[in-house]
């Protein structure tokens, strides 16, 4: 059992550093950082990343609550006002662009994607509609919940 | 223990190095903006990265096999853990500005939740199934991209939902939501304060078009209106991956499986019609 997620735990070190290292060329190409600045950018993100799919694969056994709310979750607690190591954390992770890991996320989503591209273009006006019609609703529901809250507490 | 990854380096070389030259190609091109009139349209190097990925695929180009293809895959979940550490990172540091914005805000971001039942049984009946599960239960921004991924698999038809909505908002959304500002500002229904305040939808560039276009038409709060929309935003990004995780995914599955069966009958009866009428689907 041990061995076993030892195994999945330097699997998922190695595909962090393949994906990192697209990253971290991101980094630098696209936003213009050094490549010291970027690795450390990305030993912070990297390492959460690492923590939090572990924190994850051991609590799955109790508990089924999705990867990334730990991933997520981690990275709050050790950037927060209590965390003994803020300072460090907020200051490497600042190195790395808050975009710089979306180009490795497009072009492996692409290539995921290339298997369903006839099936997408057939779907794409809808889509537009769709995307529209959510960030409407989005907006005006927020202004409405929002408007009633501001006049309820008398701010407004 | 290194043998599983050796592995699969040596099975999807083409892969890893495909997304890599994809990714080094659309930084060199780098964010690119339309001006179209009534404002501009973005595309960031992530979208050139999609679209030429998915040319090269099995579909199109054939460049990639369908078991490359599905590597690939497995990789966008990969790739989103350190996106996720990014924004966890985020939040944390601005956790103190945020208890200080107090409870009025934090009220509000039910209201992203309002977006379900008006955009669900549209998608319903433009004829998308479980595609609308996650293209509707939220206004599918970056965290909402990792938890649908994580939660259906990055090959499941809610992750489909979700992608397209993301990858459209993200060219259209700057544009779409400045425009949608000052519309839903003209009504004169919603108090200025409310509408700094819906601005932050969990997206940094939407949030800065919408507060930017709403601080013009009302340049009595022009400070105070970007400060909200700010911190709604940072709100929306902290509260979004629970709020989507524990209400707007299962609240959007209970209505897919009560709506589906009645709008899915009306959209077979149609599409039965339609081919009577010799338009074959």
């Amino acid at each position: 059992m041990k061995a076993k997620v030892e195994i999945r735990f330097f699997e998922q070190m190695g595909l962090l550093i393949l994906a990192g290292t697209i990253m971290v060329l991101t980094n630098m190409i696209g936003f213009k950082y050094t490549l010291i600045q970027s690795l450390q950018g990305y030993a912070v993100l990297g390492s959460i990343a690492l923590a939090g799919v572990t924190i994850s694969r051991f609590m799955s056994r109790f508990i089924k609550l999705p990867t990334m709310m730990y991933v997520s979750l981690a990275g709050l607690l050790l950037a927060c006002p209590a965390s003994p190591v803020k300072e460090h954390i907020i200051v490497w992770a600042n190195n790395f662009a808050f975009l710089a890991p979306a180009t490795a996320l497009g072009a492996f989503a692409g290539i995921s994607l290339g298997k369903d591209m006839k099936n997408f273009g057939r779907m794409g006006v809808k889509l537009i509609a769709i995307t529209v019609l959510v960030i409407t609703g989005t907006f005006i529901m927020s202004a409405f919940v929002a408007d009633a809250v501001l006049k309820y507490m008398g701010s407004i | 223990m290194e043998s599983s990854i050796k592995g699969r380096l040596l099975r999807y070389w083409k892969v890893y190095t495909g997304a890599l030259v994809l990714a080094i190609i659309s930084d060199m091109i780098g964010i690119v903006k339309f001006d179209i009139g009534i404002g501009t349209l973005t595309l960031f190097p992530m979208v050139f990265a999609t679209i030429i990925g998915g040319l090269f695929g099995p579909d199109l180009l054939k460049l990639f096999t369908m078991e490359e293809s599905g590597a690939a895959g497995a990789m966008v979940l990969v790739c989103l853990a350190p996106f996720m550490a990014k924004m966890g990172v985020g939040a944390g540091a601005n956790l103190s500005k945020l208890v200080e914005v107090g409870p009025a805000l934090l009220l509000q971001e039910f209201g992203n939740l309002g977006t379900i039942i008006i955009s669900l049984p549209v998608a319903l009946l433009l004829g998308l199934k479980r595609e609308a599960i996650g293209a509707c239960y939220s206004i599918n921004r970056d965290s909402n991209l990792g938890l649908t991924t994580d939660i259906y698999g990055p090959d499941a038809p809610e992750t489909k939902g979700t992608f397209a909505v993301y990858i459209v908002g993200s060219v259209i959304g700057t544009v779409f939501m400045s425009l949608l500002a000052s519309i839903v500002a003209s009504w004169n229904i919603f108090h200025p304060l409310a509408l700094g305040m819906a601005s932050g939808v969990g997206s940094g560039s939407m949030m800065t078009a919408a507060a930017g276009t709403l601080a013009t038409i009302y340049p009595d709060y022009a400070e105070v209106i970007p400060v909200l929309g700010g911190a709604s935003d940072m709100l929306t990004g902290i509260t979004g991956i629970y709020m989507g995780t524990f209400i707007g995914l299962p609240l959007t599955t209970w209505l897919y499986n009560m709506l589906e069966p009645k709008i899915g009958r009306i959209f077979a009866r149609n599409t039965m019609d339609s081919k009577v009428g010799g338009e074959a689907e």
